[in-house]
């Protein structure tokens, strides 16, 4: 018995050992020979965007299989940085955002794939070089209601709207709604930090995140604050309270207008559908502007979104890696835009076969401005790329909470969070 | 010869009466070790280190610690969990102990009663967190309906409320676990001898002496085991805030537990959510142990 563990235990160890050396080794460099890559994905019966992908790849590439991994949707980036950090991660994975992207590529866990995609590598560039490729480009634009602005006998967007005119508008909503008996309020902005922090960054001149100086945020808090007092909005803590989703507040016609990014457009699509969302005459127009500068029909609107990218894992082996580059590649081009522009998702690069592809799903609207807010704006990422994103945007949301439940003043509130950057971030 | 054999036969028995001992706790162990005993150890080395999950742990001595010491998200942290602790240890053991009386009496319908009593600890946290939030909600929650009904022209904003969330989740909180230490209590007053309560009562003694003087000192042991699970489970309080005000607004309600997971699980700053581990854990131990003397002393 004493004598059996220890060969025991070092039968176990060679066989490890043999194993782990199998798996280093790199297959023979054919490029028509077969390949399996896998790619890591989320909620993958209600998220089609990663088998449309894959598809499209393998009917292009017919010796490149590419395997789907599922990982749970709000614990992605914890079981990927898990997975990852084991070595048991797939050779291509999904960057959800621009925040912890900067933990990937600093830890090494992202290949160098400037061969691959082009220019759809440009948010992801340290030091001159690509460590992952953009395959949605989501952007925030304005959905309004046209029913409800013509029940409230508003004016409904056109184009040209700096955000004191979508003040205005979200208050005339409320009261020609009120008249009208209905309890809908004028907007809805949703409890998430980037509805009020987003557009700031994106649009105020010289506006810089990393800077430590939140002063840029006063005038857009100001507003939210005051459609909140103005019962224009649902208060922040209504929304909290009574957990008020976004896509119940307009799909139900509870509000009028509803700042949110383009993958909802795929969401309302699909609950109007099943019948979670009402049927009802709707629009998207430009997100309202910091001022008249960037409206317009000639003026290129500014407004923000982080892409959503793809980046190989560095353990690949060579086999795999050229082909996950193709794979990047193939994401990145038009033919896989358009086919996800198909299931009403947005692509890294627009065109305007993009767009007719969009637009010809059911149920989308054909007015031009809606064709205007999709394809033509300037999107600024949400999140520069550094070390600090993630501590500054934390703070920062204890700052939103605070200030939007009115348990702070905006100044304090403002310079609490300068100070706390400061001190607690930006030193380290 | 005779007593040679008798040892080896006895070393022998002892050997096997070992390796049967170790292949019953054995699947314990092996599960204890790999999910909590070496997790733990290795926390103890990590919180001297920067490591952000990939790549070797960087040994960085005592910076974590003094880093924490000039950060006044952490002394906020510690504060509101002090704040916590204060306020929930009483109050659920007067609420606990309460009921624990009421019910320990021949009542119909008392093991329904208790059942009840018991139900918010078997409840999912998530969903009594939601429930309680729209409870609490400012504008429409029947809360606020009734103190305005009662005369409260301002009533509190709960949740929503730098200055209420904290008590919210106290309140939630006490009513969460008053169930569970009832029982508790229940088991402690069912060991008091009614004799006690018979011969105290010949002696005159009021309702309250019969309370001051036998419950009180009859329970003794199991209120020194509330009080020391109370105190451990306070300090570590994060499921509840999590879910409930995440620690909002502002950070009113940032709790330790929660401090340490933002920076370690969102941050990825593991060295130091690790450093802040250990402050978490030094804290709850050292109450332990101040408990453990003080009950000692009272024993003697």
């Amino acid at each position: 018995m004493k004598r059996a563990i220890p060969a025991v235990i070092s039968a176990a160890t060679a066989l490890t050992l043999v194993l782990a050396g199998c798996g280093g080794e790199d297959e023979p460099a054919d490029p028509n020979a077969p390949v399996t890559i896998t790619l890591a994905g989320w909620s993958l019966s209600t998220t089609p965007e990663f088998k449309t992908l894959a598809d499209g790849f393998h009917a292009a590439h017919p010796n490149v299989t590419v395997e789907l991994k599922e990982y749970d949707a709000t614990n992605y980036d914890t079981q990927m940085t898990a997975d990852l950090a084991a070595g048991t991660a797939p050779d291509v994975y999904v960057l959800k955002n621009l925040k912890n992207f900067y933990t990937y590529q600093s830890g090494g866990q992202l290949l160098d794939v400037s061969d691959a995609g082009g220019d759809a590598g440009a948010a992801y560039k340290v030091d001159g070089k690509s460590y992952a490729v953009a395959y949605r480009q989501d952007s925030w634009v304005l959905f309004y209601n046209k029913d409800l602005f013509g029940k409230a006998k508003v004016a409904p967007p056109d184009g040209g709207w700096t955000w004191d005119d979508y003040a205005t508008a979200a208050k005339a909503l409320t009261t020609g709604l009120k008249a009208g008996g209905s309890k809908a309020t004028g907007t809805y902005q949703h409890v998430f930090q980037s509805t009020v922090q987003g557009f700031a960054l994106a649009q105020t001149p010289g506006a810089d995140l990393l800077s430590g100086d939140f002063g840029y945020l006063k005038p857009y808090y100001q507003r939210s604050l005051d459609l909140q007092a103005a019962g224009a909005q649902p208060t922040f803590g209504t929304a909290t309270t009574n957990k008020l989703t976004y896509q119940a507040q307009f799909g139900k016609q509870q509000s009028a207008m509803l700042l949110m990014g383009t993958w909802y457009i795929a969401t309302l699509l699909k609950q109007r559908a099943s019948g979670d969302a009402d049927t009802f005459e709707w629009g998207m127009a430009p997100a309202p502007q910091f001022d008249k500068s960037t409206t317009g029909a000639s003026a290129t609107p500014v407004t923000f979104g982080d892409p959503t990218g793809l980046g190989i894992n560095p353990k690949a082996s060579k086999a795999k890696q050229a082909a996950a580059k193709e794979f990047l590649t193939y994401v990145a081009a038009e033919d896989a835009g358009k086919a996800l522009a198909g299931i009403g998702i947005t692509p890294a690069k627009i065109s305007d076969a993009v767009t007719q592809s969009l637009f010809g799903l059911d149920g989308v609207p054909q007015d031009d401005l809606s064709k205007l807010a999709y394809a033509k704006h300037d999107t600024k990422a949400e999140n520069p790329i550094s070390k600090h994103t993630a501590g500054l945007q934390n703070l920062l949301n204890d700052t939103h909470t605070a200030i939007l439940s009115d348990s702070k003043g905006l100044d304090e509130a403002i310079t609490e969070a300068q100070n706390r950057a400061k001190n607690e971030v930006l030193n380290q | 010869m005779a007593t040679m054999s008798r040892t080896r036969h006895r070393r022998g028995l002892v050997w096997r009466n070992t390796v049967a001992g170790w292949a019953f706790i054995l699947p314990n162990f092996v599960g204890f070790a790999a999910l909590t005993l070496v997790p733990v150890v290795v926390l103890f080395y990590l919180a001297f280190t920067n490591w952000n999950v990939f790549g070797v742990a960087e040994w960085t001595g005592t910076a974590n610690f003094r880093r924490m010491w000039s950060d006044a998200s952490f002394w906020t942290a510690l504060r509101n969990t002090t704040y916590y602790t204060v306020f929930h240890i009483p109050l659920t053991m007067a609420a606990s102990l309460g009921l624990a009386l009421l019910l320990n009496r021949k009542l119909r319908g008392v093991a329904f009663f208790r059942t009840v009593a018991f139900f918010p600890y078997i409840t999912s946290i998530v969903a009594i967190a939601v429930v309680w939030n729209q409870l609490f909600s400012p504008e429409y929650g029947p809360l606020n309906a009734f103190l305005r009904g009662v005369g409260v022209d301002d009533p509190p904003g709960w949740t929503t409320s730098a200055d209420w969330s904290m008590p919210a989740v106290i309140i939630v909180g006490t009513w969460r676990y008053m169930g569970y230490y009832m029982l508790l209590f229940l088991a402690g007053l069912q060991t008091i001898p009614t004799q006690l309560y018979e011969a105290a009562e010949i002696d005159g003694a009021s309702a309250w002496q019969r309370f001051v003087n036998v419950t009180i000192p009859g329970l003794r042991h199991t209120t020194f085991f509330v009080t020391v699970m109370l105190t451990i489970e306070s300090f570590k309080v994060f499921d509840l805030i999590l879910v409930m005000t995440q620690g909002g607004p502002g950070q009113s309600t940032l709790v330790l537990s929660q401090y340490i997971y933002q920076k370690g699980f969102v941050e990825n700053q593991f060295g130091y959510a690790s450093a802040v581990s250990i402050v978490l854990f030094a804290i709850c131990f050292g109450v332990t142990v101040i408990q453990f003397l003080v009950n000692r002393r009272g024993e003697r």
